[in-house]
This record gives structure tokens, C-alpha cells and sequence, in this order.
């Protein structure tokens, strides 16, 4: 199992994904042949392009022309079209590299040496790291004198003004991940930057602290330091108290210009320069639906903060205590409705069938429980709600029972707001 | 081992034969049940790995290289094709037939639910849960940094935890 944390749904997901895919079967004859008759086109457009002097070359593949500058197939490897010396990223002026220029690859031991040369004075050891080519990485263990700690820097780039370069540096919700402190803002430069205190294991086991610095570049490129207060990430005894930087050594750290440099020698994709599409024009969105329907007399105390179309969720309270209720609006469930709505399934007077399910203890979280209305509309919209008796799915139970009522729950569900939805 | 190739593909063939099923497997988990789009996927996959065959085998571990190169391939068509919605609604899974042994009906929910993820968590599922990779090495593959990974894991748990609701229950160990 990929995790220790033992989550009895992660493993029963596990094992359901095992036997879906095992019954999965081709002719694999074909399937072969035809993968070695597309790598026979690909190398010979490859040769084509060289032969023509060019440093891109086009891949035609899936439907799409693909460009990739310097003979780069996807695969992650990169080729430098630099005439400059090899080695060392210093054609490009901190965090003004462009998409596609010529930067020369970064091997992993350069980044090593840029990481050890970073940090404070201290003893190395274990170092490893991956060069600009493909998902460059440095990692050392660091020891200060305090306790040996690893230390992690990771490079790639994320679409400039992208929903996922605003997410990756936004502190995230409390609600999934557990952490003591997170503060995002805006560096002089433009650049996004969050410092997060969490934790290895969502449920802090071990004690083993993550510390994580994520920086984005108006231009997309994207640093991202970690620290533990252990000399590995798993399995490994905790050293110290805390990981060994501060938050502002972290910041130091991450946005050091070194790394801009080095980004600037990952491949790039320009499909990411690509801008951003619209938002399509909606009803709404269903975290702020979902806000829109909570009860009288509780109070929202956090909300997703996405605009998703299908999932969201509140945190409410009734001055009982925290109480988390998600949901998720989905369309034309219709194939699947046997599998939903078997037995206790209710038919309103409407069409829509209703059932209504307790859970209790996942994630060995100590007296949790989660109740969940599923309903799904004549049309095969489901609408499938839940409510837990605590703020967070990664937190023991703060509170008896949820704060809304199965009933309350349906109504919710049940509501013909939702049809407006897409 | 078959008959030696003497134009520096030796072993690609073995390779591709040996390969093709699990790739293919592991690309109907990626597309949610789309099959057409996974045999394309693994050929695009194949082809790729073809062409680079001779640095491969030399470096090791190709079937490792081959399963990143399916999983950009499939990020890469996901940009290409994206949608506000992450499966089209006229579009659903290819289960395979009761011959396939076990549970038809909760594949069929598990293919939907896993179609209802964003292309990246969906990756990040199937890496972790199908290929057993680790978060660094799940990070790797999907050229994003760990911290990014795991959130997206635990975020796509807990939606599959909510769609899926009891369907699984029958696979509780205790």
C-alpha cells in the first residue's frame, strides 16, 4: 500500500482499482504492431527534421499538432539548442527566462551544489538530485549541528495565470490537509509565494513536520522547497523538534535566483503559455449553491474555495461545533442508478429516489461519522450529499452527530436549485 | 527471447509484447473506461518508446520510462481536450463483460467515478494506487513537486469516498 495511515476506504478503493483494471484485455498483437508502425512515422519525421536544419521538431500525434523545442518527444528528455558552453544556466537573467529559450541544461549535480551552497553552513549528506532534462530535483540531508533533516528542492513550470499556478500557491483547506500555519502573498517581483507548516501524514502520525515553500513566477516558473524534521520523509526516526529553516530562511531559499535560472532550462510545452480559457457562463457554482441552501442557524464557517461545477463543500457550525458537509452534483447518472439505489432506495413523489446511509470510522479517526443522503432525478442527475460530526475528514469527532438531520440533508439535496446547475 | 534485431532494436519487440497489456490497463484506469482512447494512448506510448529505444534499454528500466511516457501522453491529450467537464456525458466507460470475472457493475462505478476527476488527480490515483509509485516518484512522473501531489491525492480520495459511498464494501479487510 502507498499508504502507512492504514484508511480502511483507501485500501478497499485499492483493491477495487486492482481488479477493474486486471479485467481490462486487447489484442495486444495489434496494439504492439501499431505502436511500432507510429514509432517508425515519428523517427522518420524526426530525421526529416533534422535533415532540414530545423530545431523543432513537429510531432503529429492524438489528433494535435505537439511543437517541442530541441528535439524534445514528451518523454520528459530535452536536448539544448544553446551554442553557449554546456552546464551552467547563466544565459538566463533571474526570473526572466521565456518560454522556449535556450538555456542550457542543469545537470542534478549542479542543483545539489546550488542547494548545498544555499543553505546555512552545515554538514551534507545523501545528496541526490535530477538535472533539468526531466522533473529536476536536488535533495540533501542537512544537519546544523541540531539534528539531521532533508531538504528538497523541486523545479518545473505551471501555465502562467493558470488556475493550477494560483492553486499551488494557495494555503489550502484546512479541511483536507492538516497543518499548524500557511501565509501566501506577493513578492515584489510579481511572484506568488506560500510557506506552509504541516505535516508528513495527514494525521500528523509520527510527528514528522513538513515544511513546504511553493513559488510561482508571473511567467509560470515554479520553485518548490521541502524540509522534514527527519533525515527522509518516510520512514525515518524524527531528529528535532522542527524541520531546520525558518519560514523567512525557507522564502530566502525558494526565491533565490538560482533556481529562476534553472527553470528557465526545463523543457517547455507551449501549450502552457497558452491563456487560460474563459470561465463558461454558469447558474452558479455548486460550493456557492451549497452555501445558498445551508439551514437557518448555522453558520459558515469556511467554504471551498473553487468555483467547481460538481464538488464542493461548508464547514458549519450550530455552536455545537464544527460539522463538514460535501457535495457533489453530477449529470446523466442514469447507467449507474442500480448500482446506487438498491435496497432503503425511496422514490419521491417527483421521481427522485432516494437513499440515505450512516457510516462510521474511516481513517481510524477515533468516533467519526458520516451521513450521506444520495438521491438521484428522473433526468439521472445525482445529487449525493454528506455531513461528518467534525470540521475536517482528517480530525477525531469534534461533536456527537453531524449538525444537519438526514432530513435536512435531503432537503438540501432534493433542492430544485440544483437542476439551474450547467 | 526472439530472433536479434540488427537495426538497434533489440529487444523492443520483447519489450513491447511483454508491456502492451499492462500499459493498455493501465490506460483504461486513466481515461476512465475510454478503451478507443486508451489503445490510442498506448500507441502513442509504444511509438514514442520505439523511437528512443536504443537510450532506453541501455539506461534501464524501460518499463518505468514507458509508464511516464503514458501518463504525459495523457495529461498532454487531457490539455488538449479539456472540457469544463472532465468526462462528456454522452460517453460512458467500457466495462468489460461479465467473461472478465468479478464485480461488472461496481467497475462500472468505479470507471464513472474515476471519469468525474480532474485528469491530474486522476494520474495521481493511478500511479499511487495501480502502479504502487511512491509520492516523490508520482511527483516525478507528473513534473510537479510532491506537496502538489499530495494534495491532490487526499482531495481525490475524499471525492471518491463520496461518490463511490458504499459500493466498495465489499473489499473491507478486517
Amino acid at each position: 500500500m502507498p499508504s502507512a495511515d492504514h484508511d480502511p476506504f483507501e485500501e478497499r478503493f485499492a483493491g477495487a482499482l486492482r481488479e477493474t483494471g486486471t479485467a481490462f484485455a486487447t489484442d495486444q498483437q495489434e496494439l504492439v504492431a501499431r505502436g511500432e508502425t507510429r514509432g517508425r512515422r515519428l523517427r522518420l519525421r524526426r530525421r526529416a527534421a533534422v535533415a532540414g536544419g530545423v530545431t523543432a521538431v513537429v510531432l503529429v500525434g492524438l489528433g494535435g499538432a505537439l511543437v517541442l523545442p530541441g528535439g524534445q518527444d514528451g518523454g520528459g528528455r530535452h536536448r539544448s539548442v544553446a551554442d553557449g558552453p554546456s552546464g551552467r544556466a547563466t544565459s538566463a537573467a533571474p526570473g526572466t527566462a521565456a518560454p522556449g529559450s535556450s538555456v542550457s541544461s542543469v545537470s542534478g549535480d549542479e542543483l545539489v551544489r546550488t542547494l548545498e551552497k544555499l543553505l546555512p553552513k552545515g554538514h551534507f549528506s545523501d545528496a541526490h538530485g535530477r538535472g533539468t532534462d526531466d522533473s529536476p530535483f536536488a535533495q540533501v540531508v542537512y544537519d546544523d549541528g541540531r539534528g539531521k533533516a532533508a531538504v528538497a528542492v523541486s523545479l518545473n513550470r505551471v501555465p502562467a495565470g493558470s488556475q493550477e499556478a494560483v492553486q499551488t500557491t494557495q494555503c489550502p483547506d484546512k479541511v483536507y490537509i492538516a497543518y499548524d500555519s500557511c501565509t501566501s502573498g506577493k513578492l515584489s517581483d510579481g511572484s506568488a509565494l506560500m510557506v506552509l507548516k504541516g505535516y508528513e501524514y495527514p494525521n500528523k502520525r509520527s510527528g514528522t513536520k513538513l515544511w513546504t515553500a511553493e513559488l510561482v513566477t508571473p511567467t509560470g516558473e515554479h520553485v518548490s522547497v521541502q524540509e522534514w524534521n527527519a533525515a527522509a520523509e518516510k520512514d525515518a526516526p524524527v531528529t528535532r523538534e522542527h524541520p531546520p529553516l525558518s519560514a523567512t530562511q525557507l522564502k530566502t531559499l525558494v526565491s533565490a535566483p538560482e533556481w529562476r535560472a534553472a527553470v528557465g532550462a526545463v523543457p517547455v510545452d507551449p501549450r502552457m503559455t497558452a491563456v487560460p480559457s474563459a470561465t463558461p457562463t454558469h447558474h452558479g457554482s455548486v460550493p456557492a449553491t451549497l452555501a445558498r441552501l445551508v439551514p437557518r442557524g448555522l453558520e459558515i464557517v469556511s467554504r471551498s474555495q473553487s468555483d467547481d461545477y460538481e464538488f464542493g463543500y461548508v464547514v458549519v457550525d450550530d455552536g455545537r461545533g464544527a460539522s463538514l458537509v460535501q457535495i457533489n452534483v453530477q449529470r446523466d447518472m442514469r447507467d449507474v442508478e442500480n448500482q446506487l439505489f438498491g435496497a432503503g432506495t425511496r422514490t419521491l413523489p417527483d421521481g427522485t429516489k432516494v437513499v440515505r446511509r450512516k457510516q462510521s470510522g474511516e481513517k481510524g479517526i477515533a468516533g467519526i461519522v458520516m451521513w450521506t443522503v444520495d438521491t438521484i432525478r428522473p433526468d439521472g442527475r445525482r445529487v449525493v450529499i454528506s455531513a461528518f460530526n467534525s470540521g475536517a475528514q482528517n480530525t477525531p469527532a469534534t461533536r456527537q452527530a453531524p449538525a444537519l438531520t438526514m432530513k435536512q440533508l435531503e432537503t438540501i439535496a432534493t433542492d430544485p436549485k440544483w437542476l439551474k446547475l450547467g | 527471447m526472439g530472433p536479434r534485431r540488427e537495426d538497434g532494436y533489440d529487444g523492443y519487440p520483447e519489450f513491447a509484447a511483454a508491456r502492451a497489456g499492462h500499459l493498455y490497463r493501465s490506460a483504461c484506469l486513466l481515461t476512465g473506461g475510454d478503451t478507443h482512447l486508451a489503445e490510442d494512448l498506448v500507441q502513442e506510448t509504444l511509438g514514442r518508446v520505439y523511437v528512443r529505444w536504443g537510450r532506453i534499454s541501455r539506461v534501464g528500466n524501460p518499463a518505468g520510462y514507458a509508464q511516464t511516457v503514458l501518463t504525459r501522453v495523457f495529461l498532454a491529450h487531457r490539455r488538449r481536450h479539456s472540457s469544463r467537464r472532465e468526462r462528456a456525458t454522452e460517453v460512458l466507460p467500457d466495462v468489460p463483460g461479465p467473461d472478465a470475472g468479478g464485480d461488472a457493475p461496481l467497475r462500472l462505478t468505479l470507471l464513472e467515478a474515476l471519469g468525474r476527476l480532474p485528469a491530474k488527480d486522476r494520474a495521481v490515483v493511478v500511479l499511487r494506487y495501480w502502479e504502487d509509485r511512491s509520492i516523490e516518484e508520482t511527483a516525478a512522473v507528473m513534473n510537479t513537486s510532491s506537496a502538489a501531489v499530495r494534495t491532490r491525492c487526499v482531495r481525490a480520495l475524499a471525492r471518491l469516498r463520496l461518490l463511490l459511498g458504499d459500493a466498495l464494501g465489499e473489499y473491507a479487510r478486517s
